[in-house]
């Protein structure tokens, strides 16, 4: 077995501000293995920015890495110099945006900008050009040849997002993430978008983790999901587990609140009372505790882990519940 | 930093040349002419004797007045003519956008000596000039702001809630467009003391006796075999203007955008 | 009951700019976003109006408000026209119809206090009697927020918070329609259904007609009493919701029903996948137009426009082969 693609130990981000450290991430463990592709599912103010820009290392002046590691095929992330980690980025780790125009530069044509892509091979031009066409087809793009000369604003929004994705797999990197590529999107571009990832994926072999807040296409796309909230992983496991057996109370309210799945036409939609905790001011115990309904006494002086095999979940609650099956505590 | 202690500086030392100022600068001491700096006169005397020192605070006063009045002036006019070139109709924008471009291509230096040919040199017209040549460029950066602003999303609230032109300009156009205005401004006085400074060396501006950096400067050049102290003497206020203010500048932008686009965490 | 928004025939159009090329003839000189759209929504109701985008549904939306030329066709609040100002000279109109943008924060001007954006209103229609100071407040509570909001400012809101500072704004001066472009847009789930209860529930309160432009459908199936299907400017398919839903007669209909990511990982959904990209205005495919993409187009498509289809009470269609 290779080693997993990304491997997060335990990490905690920081970011300094003028009341204090903003605690963005805290004890955050993840893993992507090979050839799959795992959903993170968060709102607002969950971390999820902050993780991807740990991962390729580009986090914001008045970030700090406090704890933690980050293993990309075995090697340390964390640790890599400058030089090293711009050598991975482009090639082996490449990235989708929420929109294409932050990766797509305007006063260049696709074809340059697909070129460009390629620099680190050896390939002439001509070889790189058929190597773009090919892709464009691969992403669904009609009439490619001719589309390589275009610029970026003469393509749609779907269109370009399918330019972004084929940019990014251009390079066969060993990890796409892709953050929030179909939020922007009607609904059926996202339908199309996601099969085609989907093609892709099986195609290239590569690892995907994408990341979004819609829930529907976490469920159509990702073998496995990790739901953050407040900068903490609360559960984690295969997809048709978590979706249809959720364990955590956050993960359950999120799932009731998508009014997709609400099956009785009601103009009373539920929702999630209360708000995001003070990450500077951290509450004491678990950080779901103020919105949650089934709190124990625990749940307010001791934070709760993940815990449990396959699918696991951070919660007082459900591990006191005699109901749950094969629960050993994770070796941390 | 820097920027604000200079200015401060500057400003503090124009204002109360009179009372900082130890010798009276028209006062004219022959005997004592293009002597070098020393204790009594620390930047030593021009060709008349005049105490440099205290010229190049009085003419501080001059290049400030000038660049107060102008800056003001011509801020104010290039406001509002950039508001409607922004806000108004097509036309409007074509005509006013002409007239900008057709004012900013004539030669600061050939304008300035044509209508002095027809009102003879004074402070007064190198006030005119300047503001003349100045309204563009202010009109111009108005008129790209309001019309960037023009298709926000809250300026279409205000126009479907009925507001009138006059509101979402004063409300809603103005208050946005505030901080590049001061901020261009701010930098623009380094310019236009130097505009003053060349047209009164030009002979343009204001007359002997009066002191001017401009005069100052060019009695230093007709001296220069002299005595290099008058030119220099001449130069420093200008030097220290230009990086004053454009420190100031600097600052003022920092302040002011990072601000505007603050976004919790 | 009277309708108290009615739209009859509405046409938008849009000059291109004509530049050189201009002068050739290929190009045309306008472009129809809106190309003849009727609806009617009574007091109390929610209409949606669903498409993709460049369907047109906001430009739809800014002719309601007078903010966009109308060409032909017209508007009518409660039996009166709605003419069009020039030069935003207040218009009694404008307080009867208002309207909430996608872009919560950047629908709220950027250096005024929540307080000032809500007691404005009251200050362009310089309404008697009424202090906007305490309106501003009122209205704050109208829309659950608590007063320490009012002296912040847009950016240092959550987009929650800004998107009722945008409902209250709109209710101001108690319009009679609220049009919300995309209300739910960028909004987490879990608080989505706060904006749509407070919609649903001042509407009852106000007797507010709504109508919500979205391309979330599954909001749609819930505060919706009415829905239209929008692309290219027309309307496609438009009825009661529920019955749209459970029997789309359209195939875009159908087609963007299906479209939903599942939220069920078991589902294996019956896709209908539409062929190709949506056309562009200027080249309106001739006959029907959604016939390009359409899966079932025969020879008949591609000649004529169908004539609207009633099948039931209220829900009408533009189809020659419509589904059973």
């Amino acid at each position: 077995m290779n080693p997993p693609v990304l491997d997060i130990h335990n990490l905690s981000v920081d970011y300094q501000t003028e009341l204090g450290p903003l605690h963005a991430l805290r004890d955050v463990s993840l893993l992507v293995p090979e050839g799959k592709i795992i959903g993170i599912v968060g709102e607002s103010g969950c971390g999820k920015s902050t993780l991807i820009s740990t991962i390729i290392r580009l986090l914001a002046a008045n970030a700090r890495i406090v704890d933690g590691k980050i293993l990309f095929k075995g090697d340390d992330l964390l640790g890599m110099g400058v030089d090293q980690m711009r050598a991975l980025r482009g090639d082996e780790i490449s990235m989708v945006f929420q929109d294409p125009m932050t990766s797509l530069n305007p006063v260049l044509p696709i074809g340059r900008q697909m070129s460009d892509v390629q620099h680190r091979g050896k390939a002439s031009a001509a070889e790189r050009k058929t190597r773009s066409v090919m892709m464009l087809e691969r992403v669904g793009i009609p009439d490619p040849e001719t589309q390589l000369t275009r610029y970026p604003h003469h393509l749609s929004g779907g269109m370009r997002q399918r330019v972004a994705i084929a940019m990014a797999l251009m390079t066969e990197p060993s990890l796409l993430i892709a953050d929030e590529p179909t939020t922007a999107l009607d609904a059926t571009l996202e339908v199309q978008i996601i099969h085609r990832l989907e093609q892709l994926q099986r195609d290239f072999g590569c690892s995907i983790l994408f990341i979004s807040h819609h829930l529907g296409v976490i469920a159509e796309l990702c073998h496995e999901v990790v739901v953050m909230y407040a900068g903490e992983v609360v559960e984690c496991g295969p997809t048709r587990e978590v979706f249809l057996n959720p364990r955590h109370p956050y993960t359950r309210k999120l799932l009731e609140c998508d009014p997709a799945r609400i099956a009785a036409r009601t103009k009373d939609l539920p929702v999630i009372e209360g708000g995001l905790p003070d990450l500077v001011k951290l509450p004491e115990g678990c950080i779901f505790r103020d919105r949650c309904d089934q709190s124990v006494a625990r749940c307010a002086t001791e934070r709760p882990r993940l815990s449990g095999a396959g699918h696991t979940v951070a919660c007082h609650a459900v591990v006191c519940h005699p109901v749950v099956c094969n629960l050993a505590e994770h070796p941390e | 930093m820097t920027g604000f202690v200079l200015v401060s500086v500057i400003l503090f030392v124009t204002v109360f040349a009179a009372w900082l100022a130890p010798f009276d600068p028209l006062e004219i001491n022959v005997h004592n002419r293009l002597s070098s700096p020393s204790a009594e006169h620390w930047l030593g005397t021009d060709q008349l004797g005049r105490d440099i020192f205290s010229r190049v605070l009085f003419g501080g006063q001059i290049a400030l007045k000038v660049a107060l009045v102008a800056i003001s002036v011509s801020m104010s006019i290039g406001l509002v003519l950039g508001m409607m070139a922004g806000f108004g109709p097509r036309w409007l924008d074509r005509i006013l956008v002409i007239s900008f471009d057709t004012v900013r291509s004539f030669p600061t230096i050939m304008f300035a000596l044509a209508v002095v040919a027809l009102t003879g040199p004074s402070l007064n017209t190198v006030i005119g000039v300047i503001i003349i040549t100045s309204i563009p460029v202010y009109a111009r950066v108005v008129r790209t702001q309001t019309r960037s602003l023009r298709e926000r999303d809250f300026i279409l609230a205000e126009r479907a809630m009925g507001a009138s032109t006059a509101r979402i300009l004063r409300d809603h156009i103005l208050p946005n467009i505030a901080a590049p205005l001061f901020i261009l401004a701010s930098m623009d006085v380094p310019a236009v003391v130097g505009m003053e400074a060349g047209l009164s060396f030009l002979g343009l501006g204001v007359s002997a006796p009066t002191p001017s950096w401009g005069t100052i400067l060019n009695d230093g050049y007709s001296y220069l075999r002299n005595s290099p102290w008058p030119l220099i003497a001449g130069g420093l206020p200008l030097i220290a203007v230009t990086l004053g203010f454009t420190f100031f500048g600097e600052s003022l932008r920092d302040i002011l955008d990072p601000k505007m686009r603050k976004k919790d965490q | 009951m009277s309708a108290v928004l009615s739209v009859s025939d509405l046409h938008v159009r849009y000059p291109l700019h004509a530049g050189i090329t201009g002068l050739t003839k290929r190009r045309p000189a306008y472009v129809d976003v809106v190309h003849g759209v009727s609806l009617e929504i009574n007091r109390g109701e929610t209409v949606a109006i669903v498409g993709e985008s460049g369907s047109g549904k906001t430009t739809l939306a800014m002719a309601i408000c007078g903010l966009a030329p109308v060409h032909g066709g017209e508007v009518r609040i409660d039996g009166r026209k709605l003419e069009r100002d020039r030069n935003h000279r207040l218009n009694p109109d404008r307080k009867r119809v208002a309207l909430m943008f996608q872009d919560p924060v950047g629908s709220l001007s950027p250096r005024m206090t929540i307080r000032k954006i809500l007691a404005e209103p009251f200050l362009i229609h310089k309404v008697l009697g009424k202090n906007p100071q305490t309106e501003a407040l009122r209205l704050l509570s109208l829309v659950g927020l608590g007063e320490e909001i009012a002296d912040r400012y847009p950016h240092q809101l959550s987009g929650g918070q800004a998107r009722r500072v945008g409902v209250a704004r709109a209710l101001a001066l108690g319009p009679d329609i609220l049009i919300a472009d995309e209300p739910t847009a960028g909004l987490d789930v879990s608080i989505q259904g706060e904006v749509l209860n407070l919609l649903t529930g001042l509407q009852q309160d106000m007797g507010l007609g709504i109508m919500i432009i979205t391309h979330n459908l599954n909001i749609v199936r819930h505060v919706a009493d009415q829905m239209a299907i929008m692309y290219l400017g027309r309307f496609l398919e438009q009825g009661d919701a529920q019955q749209v839903f459970d029997k789309a007669r359209h195939p875009y209909t159908a087609a963007l029903l299906s479209a939903n990511p599942s939220h069920d990982p078991d589902a294996r959904p019956n896709r209908i996948e539409l062929l190709g990209e949506v056309p562009s205005l200027l080249q309106r495919p001739k006959g029907c137009e959604f016939h390009t993409r359409c899966p079932r187009a025969e020879t008949l498509c591609k000649e004529s426009f169908p004539e609207a289809n009633q099948s039931q009470a209220k829900q009408v269609f533009n189809c020659h082969f419509p589904l059973d």
